[in-house]
């Protein structure tokens, strides 16, 4: 996934011949992968994930036709990792001893020194034609050089190595504070990775601190472990900070909500590619508002609804009940519901599954209904505005018209306060759903806040949530405070405390 | 076994190349520039030389023509190493046996150390 610009910028540096490393991610990050026969250190506390990462790389240069050779100094034992490998879907056992070789050097390296070592080395890249080393646990080679100058001559040696063996270098090592070791100034790129207790949960990230010969995507991404081995999920909005350069030429044409009412309001529907947040209080109807915006979806122009809350089933249920026409477009594939869990996860993975199946499908309205869904799940809250922004552009960009429902936390009142600050900026389009009192009864209201580039009607209007769906009245004639939460005929004596009461 | 002289002033290339050719069963001698190999090669012959251009004292294309001159060390195959195309170094050296730019490839460096020997003993020195 990578945008316009980062491809561009891949292209420039293409020059310098690249090693896919074919981790999920992580050649996005390198904008194109690791430099063929550079050397890096990969560096992280014991547990964090170096010693998965170098197999996993491994295994997928043997898969991409490479050889490879796994070095182990005062790490695991072989017959252990491999055990803790076997889980593993890019681990493959038919290719050890063939085009991937174990090695177990620390007895070599305490019998025979630093010297010793790369004397082994050279002769198993030579011999076995390695194209790939990692060396895990370089640490007790650093302990064994008599000096500083020493171990850095063994650097060097290696360099040579990888230059003239056509070998691309991977040094495991433990986690520093500081990038000052011998290594660290000689290689050609650091990679760090990061296991952070946030409270009660821990995230894991990775981290370029140093690449020669190419820009990189700066700063911590996100990076997990599952049976598919390590993936690296980079930050939506640094991955996104440019929107495609195939911009979409934002047209004048509007496209309905699926409310006739609501598109008179809006002077003919929603600008196309723009972004609209449904604010309301729960039960006020917002997701039934997006779903009618979704029922106009077609074959040619499919919908896809982002569900925080609610499974797809319980979706369809309620859809089944408001809008007849909606099941049968999830049935014909017009409409596609993916169900995202707002517990423990990463929000730059959901954003990278949703613009994948975005381009997949060609999806040209997207609903994603509870955008507080992404705050709840992350342990970086304060991202949410920069990661939302980079998302509606990039969206904007690729043609999608996204309508999101937010919900406030007021469900009655004169104060509407929008959960995630610095949010309703980013919006084009503001619509505002409340309860209000009247006359004894709780009423919703509607109200048109902000249209991009356009006028509206900005009277606020009545809706009743009906078997055939949101059927907007009329307006409050004669009503005073309405948007107070706490109407009351013109003329009628204000409550007391009414009267300083504002629109949200 | 045939014995190498390898010359280089840049740290790791003559270590990586001594023990690869040592690894090969070859002898070798390694020198730091033009003058210290003259010196080498006076005191045991080389079936090959393998040297960098640029190097400090005198230079690879200064060695060279130290070796042509001399009638005993002329039909000396010599292999010569550098960082910079082949066509950019053209009026520096002449009547070298084989170019090799660097990074080099280990896989490159055997075939045509060997091709080099097996020629050295059937062909005739550059006049």
């Amino acid at each position: 996934m990578l945008t316009e610009h980062e491809q561009g910028t891949y292209e420039a540096c293409a020059a310098a011949p690249r090693l896919c490393s074919g981790i999920k991610g992580l050649d996005e990050v390198l904008f194109g992968g690791f430099v063929r026969n550079g050397i890096y250190v990969v560096q992280g506390t014991p547990g964090a994930g170096k010693t998965i990462l170098g197999n996993q790389l491994c295994y997928n240069h043997v898969a991409a036709g490479g050889r490879a050779l796994y070095v182990t100094l005062l790490s695991e034992q072989h017959e252990r990792m491999l055990s803790n490998l076997e889980g593993m879907s890019f681990f493959n056992p038919a290719c050890i001893a063939r085009e991937l070789n174990y090695v177990s050097a620390f007895l070599l390296l305490e019998r025979d020194g630093l010297a010793g070592l790369v004397t082994l080395i050279r002769r198993e890249i030579v011999g076995q034609g390695a194209t790939m080393l990692i060396i895990d646990g370089i640490l007790a080679a650093e302990a064994q050089a008599s000096s500083a100058l020493e171990f850095k001559k063994f650097v060097h040696e290696l360099q040579m190595l990888a230059g003239a063996g056509d070998c691309t270098m991977f040094l495991l090592t433990s986690a520093r504070d500081q990038l000052i070791a011998p290594e660290h100034t000689m290689v050609d790129g650091i990679i760090e990775i990061c296991d952070t207790a946030y409270g009660w949960r821990s995230e894991r990230d990775v981290q370029v601190r140093k690449f020669r010969g190419s820009d990189t995507l700066r700063g911590r991404h996100a990076m997990r472990i599952s049976s598919d081995g390590i993936s690296i999920f980079p930050r939506t909005e640094a991955l996104l900070h440019t929107p495609p350069r195939r911009q979409f030429e934002v047209p004048q044409r509007r496209i309905s909500t699926g409310i006739s009412g609501l598109d008179v309001m809006l002077h003919g529907g929603l600008p196309v590619a723009s972004s609209t947040l449904i604010l309301g209080p729960t039960g006020a109807g917002k997701t039934s508002l997006g779903l009618h915006f979704l029922s106009c979806s077609t074959a040619e122009a499919p919908g896809l609804m982002l569900t925080f809350y609610e499974t797809p089933e319980q979706v369809n249920a309620r859809a089944s009940t408001l809008i007849s026409s909606f099941p049968p477009l999830v049935a014909a594939g017009a409409v596609h519901i993916l169900w995202q869990s707002p517990s423990e996860d990463l929000i730059d993975r959901v954003a990278s599954d949703l613009l994948a199946l975005i381009d997949k499908q060609r999806t040209k309205r997207l609903l994603i209904d509870g955008l507080l869904g992404f705050q709840d799940m992350t342990v970086q809250p304060d991202r949410i505005p920069r990661f939302y922004r980079a998302l509606a552009n990039e969206l904007r960009g690729r043609g999608v018209t996204l309508v999101c429902t937010v919900e406030v936390p007021e469900l009655v009142g004169p104060v509407v306060q929008p959960p995630i600050s610095r949010l309703t900026p980013v919006a084009e389009n503001l619509i505002l759903l409340r309860y209000v009192e009247h006359e004894t009864t709780l009423r919703r209201v509607l109200s048109v806040m902000k249209v991009r580039d356009s006028g509206f009607d900005p009277r606020l209007r009545e809706f009743a949530i009906t078997k055939e769906g949101i059927v907007l009245g009329d307006g409050f004639a004669g009503a005073r405070s309405v948007l107070s939460g706490f109407a009351h005929e013109a003329g009628a004596p204000e409550a007391q405390g009414e009267s300083d009461a504002v629109s949200g | 076994m045939a014995t190498i002289l390898v010359v280089d002033d840049e740290f790791g290339i003559g270590e990586l190349l001594e023990a690869l050719l040592l690894d090969e069963g070859h002898r070798v001698i390694t020198a730091m520039n033009g003058r210290h190999a003259l010196e080498r090669m006076a005191e045991a012959k080389p079936d090959l030389v393998i040297s960098d251009l640029m190097m400090p004292v005198m230079d690879g294309g200064a060695l060279r023509q130290a070796m042509l001159n001399n009638p005993e060390f002329r039909g000396i195959p010599f292999m010569l190493m550098c960082a910079v195309p082949e066509a950019g170094i053209a009026n520096r050296i002449s009547h070298y046996d084989a170019f090799l730019r660097k990074p080099f490839k280990l896989a490159e460096i055997s075939s045509l150390v060997a091709h080099l020997l097996q020629a050295g003993h059937s062909s005739s020195p550059p006049a």
